[in-house]
């Protein structure tokens, strides 16, 4: 049923049809009211979990890493600090293989203090073993958390579901909540491939000496891009069963395109409409979603941008020393195939900073005069600050 | 993209896994630092003059244990009855639950378990060591001397008490009002002393002679003759007929001659004898005015005591000294001067001087002296300074060679004058007389020093006779070294107490009996400071499963193979009862 | 596609207003979008959201800064902000006030509605007297001046939201969509 629905409501919503059986987090702005709504669904009765309250996001993963040994379904939530907090962990769960959603509410890292929209967070943990997928609303982050379930098991790797913060988490909007039995059609009971048993007991995890230990990364690896063949598979069904499919990346007018868009989160939608208006006015602009951050769809990237001449990454995140994240990956894809388009990186939105129409129209005609890429990135709507320190 | 055949099973999962037992792996071998179980001192229990192993006690009471419990109190202090009464408690003074809300009534659980034991009428299973040949005379049936043939009886001795006047109990029963302390508790806790095999000779008074000659048949005499005699004013008209003395004024109501007091009565003093005065005297229909030469917070008297007597209607006048005592028209006219406070001092009593020369004069129908008292004959007291004198914390011990050894003990050599300090005084002559029996007078003080709780003064006969209290680490266990926690906020219950009003009826007990149920809650208070009531948080918190249960008297032990030194148990320990020390390698054994 | 600006204090329920508003532009047939000014949130302190509705799919997630309408729930907050920044010309700002101010100097360029809703708050006994929660007679206030969502698309979303007083919460949107006063402000 469609209804009007939070953005972070709409991840509270899959979990309870994901029907997750252990819930564990620590709040931190802005992820509070998803686990907030799912703590309510717990302590009623809607929704048949053990939700644990911990002292910090290091236990909250550390938690679901014991109950996911133990062959449940986990979810939990955070963002941030948060994120940064459980990294030691978040290689343990993926390493260990274990099937644990989280959903990631894009938020800046401190200092300057900061609890608004930036993605350098979730992609700080770019190399830690975990499926990252990207969403621009709210349906889409109700349908990808349901997903992030089922491909998770799949695969045995962890899944984080991003969202911008509260561009995507605190806004309101209609949003379709399938009904029970269609997910549960789509999403069977948990069937762990391995579990703790009192029965049979034995460690998980030991010593893994150099003789095993690249054979145990290579697993992973192999289960990487088995991932992303899955994804599509399972979309496929998704689809079947409750009409809609969001894709791993998504082309808009990227066929006849001379300048390709590449965007990520919200930043998407309102490219949307930027990208309307200008091929109103005749320009030939397409735009390009990635969604699958980790494993990267390289093939489909290659293959969507092949046939323009400029292609811009509009990145609201930044790796010091270096330049838009999303740009170094799409960079990467590209440089082995000949005759790539140059790869502009643009550098917007940081910290909560609004990304208007104007905003990204401007990165196109900034794009479209160039002749060549002037730097590794450019920084969108700098404002002239005074660099005095103390001073406010 | 090329379309792939779907996928329908997942591919294989490398991960380790291992069904190997891992007993092999010996993570003792890790540690260098080890825990232990070691009880320490409750800081209540230090308190206690008497020494009571309270946080025990309260562990029992919690447990519904009522009878060991009270027994555990017998072990240190004949007088759980009397004490849960009149003692004015500076356990609770120091109980570390104090800082974290309230601190637990451990004066009415002591009177609750003797209330307890008296209800169902328990004989206490109380060891006596195997007898001596040694006898030992103590003159006075005062708590002192009552204690001290009490703890010479379970060392093993022969003791006979006697006792002056026709009953026993010395200030206990001619000193204390009935209000305080009801005749059937004493009657009852001094059955117990003599069932024990305490001879207690009534209408017998002592010689000086008895303390001299080497025929006598006693090998030791403890003197706990107390303080029967109260101190003069010293100013003119004291002594005119009719001024009272309240010690003898509390002995009379006691015996019932008595009758009922009109118009205006002035106690003179500030100790318990002098509140005690008033408030039998308001009991007898009189309006009582307290006067005392200094203020509230410096009288010797105990606050709670102070503050029933305001209660009930006794007026107190501070820094009024009496100067002049005249008889006019068979009324007393007391002529007061004011006094100032010269110095003053948080710890001490202020020190005071006249202020100028403003007097007023009071005058009323009855007035008592009650400013303190000292011994009733010169030869009570413990001589200046002798060859052979031990002067101990509770009692002076006068050796002489072929004479009986002498204890100066009770109100005779204590500094504060309490039924506590008294059975202190009792326990401590009785353990030095043995010591000095089996070990001689140099042993005295460095076997004294092994038996005292926490750091003294007070010591424990249970230490003394090597029980399970002298495992205990002297450490007396302070707020910070609790986990607090596992503690709930909870209220110290009330004790229930008759109206103001139903007081002055009559001399009933003004604080009444509490249920069990409510004794339990409230021993459940009880923090257990350095005592382990088996609740297994070691247990659950050890991460290498090296702490089991089993059938030894702690109820658990260490597997040093496996724990590797990580001070969790210790951390978590809510009671401080662990410690974590450093590990040495001669102890791996 | 219109956007509203709702203006208001920390805990006069002014985000649930506008997530309300767009439960009841939804059920007529509307797409929606509403959010507050993300920031940190204290009662008291002025507080902004915002409401986008359309016939077609909203794409835009941007905040709002040139709004068709404004409403502002606390009349106080006229004294320290100026609400009309980037209002569109002949927008209406609905203010929560007992009669309109004297001076309509600054208000010349739009058009005016105020509408009792504290009174009618009080009245209804919702919240408390020093705190009134208004939020409900400012939506049916704004219904009446804009003429959408319809009252009983309002009605409809305030039974399924308010789990305390709905009876009292439609009364007061009800009350304050007959009492409001629209003036015609003289364009110079």
């Amino acid at each position: 049923m469609r209804q009007v629905l939070e953005g972070s409501h709409a991840v509270s919503e899959a979990v309870r049809l994901a029907r997750a059986q252990v819930i564990s987090a620590y709040p931190i702005t802005p992820q509070t009211h998803i686990v907030e709504q799912l703590s309510e669904y717990c302590a009623n009765g809607t929704l048949d979990a053990r939700f644990l309250r911990v002292e910090s996001e290091h236990s909250a993963l550390a938690a679901l890493i014991g109950a996911a040994s133990s062959g449940v379904r986990t979810f939990t939530a955070t963002s941030s600090q948060g994120l940064a907090l459980m990294h030691e962990l978040l290689h343990w769960a993926s390493g260990a293989r274990l099937p644990i959603v989280m959903a990631e509410v894009n938020r800046a890292m401190a200092p300057g203090w900061n609890i608004w929209a930036d993605q350098t967070d979730s992609l700080a943990q770019r190399d830690t073993g975990w499926i990252q997928l990207y969403c621009e609303n709210g349906q889409e982050v109700l349908d990808t958390t349901i997903q992030a379930f089922r491909l998770a098991e799949w695969v045995n790797l962890p899944v984080m579901v991003n969202l911008d913060a509260f561009f995507l988490s605190h806004t309101y909007e209609p949003v379709d909540v399938p009904d029970q039995k269609s997910v549960d059609r789509f999403l069977p009971p948990y069937k762990p491939r391995f579990q703790l048993d009192l029965a049979n007991p034995c460690a998980f995890n030991q010593l893994a000496p150099p003789n095993i230990y690249m054979e145990m990364r290579h697993n992973i690896q192999m289960a990487m891009d088995e991932a992303l063949t899955f994804l599509e598979q399972m979309e496929e069904e998704f689809e079947s069963i409750l009409g809609r499919r969001h894709g791993a990346v998504e082309a808009i007018q990227c066929d006849d395109a001379e300048i390709i868009l590449i965007t990520s989160g919200t930043v998407t939608s309102t490219s949307r409409q930027v990208v309307a208006e200008l091929r109103e006015k005749g320009e030939k602009v397409g735009l390009l979603k990635i969604k699958l951050f980790r494993p990267f769809p390289v093939n489909m990237l290659r293959e969507r941008t092949a046939s323009a001449s400029k292609v811009a990454v509009i990145d609201r995140n930044f790796s010091f020393g270096a330049s838009g994240i999303f740009a170094q990956e799409v960079k990467a894809a590209l440089c082995n195939f000949p005759g790539h388009p140059p790869v502009y990186s643009y550098i917007a939105g940081l910290g909560g900073r609004d990304i208007t129409m104007e905003v990204i129209e401007n990165i196109y005609w900034l794009t479209k005069k160039s002749t060549a890429p002037e730097n590794e990135s450019s920084w969108v709507g700098l404002r002239e600050v005074d660099h005095a320190v103390g001073q406010s | 993209m090329a379309t792939q055949q779907p996928l329908t099973n997942p591919s294989p999962l490398l991960i380790p896994c291992s069904y190997l037992t891992t007993e092999g792996n010996k993570t003792g071998s890790w540690r260098f630092l080890r825990p232990k179980y070691e009880e320490k001192t409750s800081p209540c229990s230090a308190a206690c003059p008497a020494g009571e192993d309270i946080g025990r006690v309260e562990m029992l009471t919690a447990q519904g244990s009522f009878k060991e419990a009270w027994e555990t109190i017998l072990l240190e202090n004949p007088f759980p009855g009397v004490c849960g009464r009149v003692c004015y408690h500076p356990c609770e003074q120091q109980c570390n639950r104090r800082e974290f809300d309230e601190p637990v009534a451990i004066h009415i659980l002591e009177r609750f378990l003797a209330d307890t034991a008296s209800r169902y009428e328990l004989k206490p299973s109380l060891q006596k060591l195997e007898s001596k040949r040694q006898k030992i005379a103590v003159v006075g049936s005062g708590p002192s001397g009552l204690a001290a043939g009490y703890f010479l009886t379970l060392l093993g001795y022969q003791a006979d008490v006697f006792e002056a006047l026709p009953e026993p109990g010395g200030v206990l029963r001619w000193g204390i009002p009935l209000y305080r302390l009801p005749l059937s508790i004493l009657n009852q806790e001094i059955a117990q002393i003599r069932e024990l095999g305490v001879q207690i000779h009534c209408g017998k008074s002592i010689s000086q002679e008895l303390l001299r000659g080497g025929k006598s048949e006693y090998d030791a005499i403890f003197l706990g003759c107390g303080h029967s005699r109260s101190l003069p004013l010293k100013i003119p008209g004291e002594d005119l007929d009719g001024v009272k003395n309240g010690l003898q004024f509390l002995t009379k109501i006691r015996r019932g001659e008595v009758a009922d007091l009109e118009g205006t009565a002035a106690v003179i003093g500030g100790g318990n004898t002098a509140v005690d005065t008033a408030r039998s005297a308001a009991r007898l229909g009189a309006k009582v005015i307290l006067i005392y030469r200094r203020r509230r917070q410096d009288m010797p008297a105990f606050a709670e005591e102070v503050e029933m007597a305001l209660e009930e209607g006794v007026e107190l006048w501070e820094l009024q000294a009496p100067v002049k005592i005249a008889a006019q028209d068979g009324d007393f006219v007391v002529t007061l001067r004011h006094m100032q406070v010269v110095e003053k001092n948080r710890q001490k009593r202020a020190r005071i001087k006249p202020d100028s020369n403003k007097k007023k004069e009071i005058r009323v129908q009855h007035l008592f002296k009650a400013i303190g008292g000292e011994a009733s004959e010169p030869w009570y007291d413990p001589p200046k300074k002798k060859r052979g004198m031990l002067r101990l914390s509770d009692c002076v011990l006068l050796h002489k060679s072929r004479e009986p050894t002498l204890v100066y003990g009770g109100d005779l050599v204590a500094d504060i004058k309490s039924v506590a300090h008294a059975v202190a005084s009792g326990k401590q002559a009785a353990i030095a007389l043995d010591i000095l029996f089996n070990e001689g007078l140099d042993a005295v003080r460095p076997k004294l020093q092994t038996c005292l709780v926490g750091d003294g003064p007070s010591i424990s006969l249970e230490t003394y006779m090597s029980g399970p209290r002298s495992l205990r680490n002297h450490r007396v266990v302070r707020y910070h070294d609790l986990n607090t926690d596992y503690f709930q906020f909870a209220p110290m219950i009330t004790q229930p107490r008759l109206l103001r009003e139903e007081r002055f009826q009559s001399f009933a007990e003004i604080n009444l009996k509490i249920g069990a149920s409510l004794a339990i809650r409230e021993a459940e208070r009880c923090f257990n400071c350095g005592l382990c009531n088996q609740c297994d948080n070691c247990q659950l918190f050890c991460p290498e499963i090296a702490v089991t249960r089993d059938n030894n008297p702690r109820g658990r032990h260490i597997n040093y193979d496996y724990c590797k030194g990580c001070g969790l148990c210790v951390v978590e320990c809510p009671r401080n009862a662990m410690i974590l020390e450093e590990e040495l390698l001669c102890d791996r054994s | 596609m219109v956007e509203i600006r709702f203006h208001g204090r920390g805990g006069q329920g002014t985000v649930m207003a506008t997530i309300l508003l767009a439960k009841a532009f939804f059920r007529d047939g509307y797409q929606v979008q509403s959010f507050p000014l993300f920031g940190v949130e204290r009662r008291g302190a002025p507080v902004e959201a915002y409401l986008r509705l359309d016939q077609t799919e909203i794409l835009i997630r941007t905040n709002v800064y040139t709004p068709d309408h404004v409403v502002v729930l606390d009349q106080t907050l006229l004294e320290s902000i100026d609400v009309t920044v980037g209002l569109k010309k002949s927008g209406w700002i609905l203010i929560n006030r007992p009669s309109p101010p004297a001076n309509l100097d600054s208000f010349s360029d739009y058009r005016l509605a105020v509408v009792d809703a504290t009174h009618i708050a009080l009245k209804n006994r919702l919240g408390t007297r020093t705190q009134p929660i208004v939020n409900t007679a400012v939506m049916g206030s704004l219904a009446r001046v804009l003429g959408i969502p319809s009252m009983g698309a309002i009605s409809e979303a305030i039974r399924e939201e308010i789990p305390r007083q709905p009876k009292a919460n439609i009364k007061a949107a009800e009350t304050a969509y007959k009492e409001v006063q629209m003036l015609e402000v003289v364009e110079r």
